[in-house]
């Protein structure tokens, strides 16, 4: 039975995905990538991860959306957490309200995020 | 054959204004052929360079991704390393792409911190990038100056701040306002310094700008203001003024005070707004003995400093302006005669209200 652990990264700069799928898959989890939220949506509903990693703002489909069809439509409680800039407090707020479990404001250190993860999938 | 021929013969015996037109027709014609072809070819040419730069991007990132993660433990370049440095040196030579590997550098820098974020800054100088960058600075042209400059800020490159502080006193806006962005990311409260020599106006917008920079830089050590105040450039003394407020500075108090009485309007506002914000209280005894010399604006925003700091003392000062011929005066006087001793407000309220109605 494989026990790898799945998170889907929800991520427009292709260069972060790419760095953070590298630094987690080393930790030994599974990266799902998608590079709008329309993708992560069908990325989790396919593969029901164990978190979520989700910026914002993102073409198509924004990071509140997909924390709202996680917690409304599929009624799940994975944990989210939410990448969010300078200037996005009063959205980080809206992704609390909607169900967030953590957020990081960007730039952040992957070091940290590793951190977080691991604290959330023990 | 016969009916192209009839068609020709029937146009040149034709009036001149019909054959002026299909003149014309073949002309415009001809031109608009042509500039769809042209059109036709700049799409294309347009989309293969777009998919050039999306293969040269998915190369680079993936180069620096594997750079960045095969680093050795005593932070000297492995060999694995030192390949993608050899082969990404070979491209910076070519500008398209070394446009394509910093804006790649860029588009990883500006999200990421740490360990990593200063890794990418040490590849962009072992790249020799830093050269390219420093050679926009001795561009002709104010935009590339400008782009050379936020490079140098966004890799944090320290140490060619003589070279930038060059513009200081550039005639374009947007020179200026990146070398100031530059100094203060790299440098904080250290690269106000700029600001003894500036020359040219701070607008709000690069006030604006500067004050966001050092409140994310984590310096604690704050620079001493009370030169600036002095300043004889009054953008500067304004923007002065807004750290006094944000950094609470009572340590120029003194230099404060004396500002009341700067030539321009604008700074004597700001300097009674800042003197209310630290609650330097002597300053109200000097500006309630000239009030009725300072400007309106002056009055306003001493009434409005009096709303925090008045006392029970005030109070003939205040029934003095209660019929200030101006509303917005009296309608502040009244307020804080209100929060002195709301009994006897109700009275003077009748009092004016039968003032009003006379």
């Amino acid at each position: 039975m494989n026990n790898t652990k799945k998170i889907v990264l929800a991520e427009d700069n292709s260069v972060l995905s790419l760095l953070l799928k590298f630094r987690l898959e080393k930790e030994g989890y599974k990266l799902l990538i998608a590079v709008d939220g329309k993708q992560a949506i069908e990325l989790i509903e396919e593969h029901n991860p164990e978190l979520i990693l989700t910026d914002i703002m993102m073409p198509f489909v924004s990071g509140l959306e997909v924390i709202s069809h996680v917690r409304n439509k599929l009624n799940t409680q994975t944990p989210i957490v939410v990448f969010s800039s300078a200037g996005q407090e009063e959205i980080v707020l809206k992704a609390f309200d909607l169900g967030a479990t953590d957020f990081m404001s960007k730039p952040f250190s992957p070091h940290e995020l590793v951190i977080r993860v691991k604290r959330l999938l023990i | 054959m016969n009916e192209n021929l009839y068609l020709l013969e029937s146009l040149k015996h034709s009036s001149p204004i019909i054959q002026l037109a299909w003149g014309l027709s073949s002309i415009f014609f001809i031109i608009i052929l042509m500039l769809i072809m042209y059109l036709k070819y700049l799409r294309n040419h347009l989309r293969e360079n777009e998919k050039i730069k999306a293969k040269y991007q998915e190369d680079y990132e993936s180069y620096l991704v594997t750079y960045l993660y095969s680093g050795n433990e005593d932070d000297t370049f492995s060999s694995e390393q030192q390949l993608i440095i050899n082969e990404l040196k070979k491209c910076v030579a070519d500008p398209f792409k070394r446009k394509i590997i910093i804006s790649t550098l860029l588009k990883l820098r500006n999200e990421i911190s740490g360990e990593i974020a200063e890794s990418i800054d040490k590849l962009f100088i072992k790249l020799g990038l830093l050269r390219y960058s420093l050679a926009k600075l001795r561009n002709e042209k104010w935009d590339i100056i400008a782009i050379g400059i936020r490079e140098l800020t966004q890799f944090k490159i320290k140490g060619v701040h003589k070279i930038i502080m060059n513009n200081i006193n550039h005639p374009k806006r947007e020179v200026r306002k990146e070398m100031q962005l530059y100094l203060v990311h790299l440098y904080a409260f250290k690269g106000l310094d700029f600001l003894n020599v500036l020359e040219t106006s701070l607008s709000e917008w690069d006030q604006i700008q500067l004050l966001e920079v050092l409140q994310l830089n984590n310096d604690t050590e704050i620079a001493d203001i009370r030169p600036w105040l002095k300043s004889s450039n009054d953008s500067v003394v304004i923007f002065t003024l807004k750290l006094a407020k944000v950094y609470n500075q009572f340590e120029a108090k003194e230099e404060l005070i004396e500002l009341l009485n700067h030539k321009s309007e604008d700074v004597r506002v700001n300097v009674i707004s800042a003197l209310s914000h630290l609650n330097i209280v002597e300053a109200k005894n000097i500006l309630k003995n000239n009030f009725n010399e300072r400007s309106h604006e002056e009055q306003i925003a001493f009434l409005k400093m009096m709303e925090n700091v008045y006392e029970n003392s005030d109070k003939p000062f205040l029934l003095e302006h209660i019929h200030h011929k101006k509303f917005e005066i009296k309608l502040f006087v009244m307020g804080i005669l209100k929060n002195i001793n709301f009994e006897e407000y109700a009275l003077y309220e009748v009092e004016l209200k039968k003032m009003l109605t006379a």
